[in-house]
């Protein structure tokens, strides 16, 4: 079965030891069979460069990366809003190979459309004008400039706004809005899509300009985790762990 | 919007970081022993499973106070299992052996290397390891004097091999754990801990 995976938002970190036993099974069990494994996003819970790869967890999760695509599976890493600052020096250390948002690439031999999905949350204004500032050059240069102590520092104090900030948005705002995916679908003239960071996993068909499209979301690693295998010929196959 | 483009710098940036030696991707942790310190270096990117298990003990601080058990000098120091009372520490769950996968990326037991110790299970490692003061090759997988499956390599002393060249020669005899090759007068792990770690 040397399908595609694809897998997003393990928001892997030190402190939550079940997701990590979860995601090192993924890659020394299912993975290996694999053609290619796609990782869309948040592979970390949060990433502040390059230089943090000299914390030992950061490391072992490179090395466990490192010895599958060692082992000649393709390692694909598209960047999350949590980790879009992994590099070039994760990539030696991993193996992996890092993918544009968007991009399209042959899944199961079908033309398959790739996001991390934050850019088809649009109603979110407030996100979209954070996240335009944080992928600039200049805010990136300025950041990374930083002592790593303090990038965590500033990166903890994010969060703790962010998650604030969440409690306060309708829930509606947090998903995709549907436009957006229409317009995706339009704009790569695909008829499938493989997304992740809504944390709303599932199946959903929809009808674009008269054609039949699919969009598949990816389940988060915060409860019980989970992929999507792609097989030539098959339909794709939603898998959840127990 | 060309992303590649975007990250140029960035990729300069990680480029200069690593031709300054910082951007070590192999943790390296210290052993202090009541006959010295030992700096071991772990390669995560051959032994994932074994260097995250070993890390793990270093953390909750199971090595600290146990004692080097076994140590037969032309061979190996084998520790991390007793404490200074002949106590076996408790331990987690075993690990699967990773001892074939770090042969083919070049992890063998050569001297100053560390692997997992085990029973006859070949998946029974939990915390005890050995240091190699000899090129013992009868211990890698592959090697047709193996048992079949062999002792996984997960890392390797970076300085302090006279520390462990000390203890490999220290007067061994029976002991409260074992019958023969347990230190006349204990050899003690007082901590470990990773270099630069938080």
């Amino acid at each position: 079965m040397a399908g595609e995976l694809f897998v997003s938002d393990l928001h892997l970190s030190e402190s939550r030891p079940a997701a990590n036993e979860a995601f090192f099974g993924f890659v020394e069990g299912p993975a290996t069979r694999a053609r290619a494994l796609y990782i869309l996003g948040d592979l970390f819970e949060y990433w502040i460069g390059d230089d943090d790869l000299a914390t030992p967890f950061h490391a072992v999760i490179a090395g466990f990366l490192r010895r599958l695509s060692t082992s000649g599976v393709e390692v694909h890493v598209m960047h999350g809003n949590r980790d879009f600052l992994l590099a070039q020096a994760f990539c030696e250390a991993s193996g992996a190979r890092l993918l544009e948002d968007p991009v399209v690439v042959p899944a199961g031999g079908v033309p398959t459309l790739l996001m991390h999905g934050d850019t088809l949350c649009t109603r979110d204004v407030d996100y979209q004008a954070w996240r335009s500032q944080a992928r600039s050059k200049d805010w990136q240069r300025r950041f990374l400039e930083r002592s790593l102590q303090e990038r965590r520092e500033a990166i903890l104090a994010l969060r703790q706004r962010s998650r604030e900030a969440v409690k306060a948005k309708p829930a509606s705002i947090m998903d995709v809005d549907p436009g957006a995916v229409e317009e995706a679908f339009r704009r790569h003239g695909v008829a499938r899509l493989i997304h992740g960071h809504t944390h709303r996993p599932g199946h959903h068909v929809l009808e674009v300009d008269g054609r039949r499209c699919e969009r598949w979301v990816l389940p988060d690693w915060y409860g019980t985790g989970g992929y999507l295998a792609t097989v030539e010929g098959s339909t794709p196959r939603l898998v959840r762990f127990s | 919007m060309n992303l590649r483009h975007l990250w140029k710098p960035l990729i300069v940036l990680s480029a200069a970081v690593t031709s300054g030696g910082a951007l070590a991707a192999d943790p390296q942790v210290d052993v202090r022993t009541s006959l010295g310190t030992i700096r071991l270096e772990l390669y995560p990117a051959k032994a994932p499973r074994t260097v995250e298990n070993f890390l793990q003990y270093v953390k909750d601080g199971h090595y600290d106070g146990t004692v080097f058990h076994r140590v037969i000098d032309g061979f190996m120091i084998q520790g991390g299992g007793y404490d200074t009372s002949n106590r076996q520490k408790p331990t987690r769950k075993p690990i699967p052996n990773e001892a074939q996968s770090g042969v083919k990326g070049g992890l063998k037991n050569e001297v100053g290397t560390i692997a997992m110790a085990r029973t006859a299970d070949p998946n029974s490692a939990t915390a005890q390891f050995f240091i190699n003061v000899a090129d013992n090759t009868f211990l890698n997988w592959g090697d047709p004097r193996s048992d079949g499956h062999g002792y996984a390599v997960f890392g390797k002393v970076v300085s302090g091999m006279d520390v462990v060249n000390k203890i490999a020669k220290v007067p061994t005899g029976p002991g409260a754990v074992a019958p023969r090759d347990v230190p006349r007068q204990p050899v003690v792990i007082e901590s470990m801990s990773v270099v630069g770690g938080k």
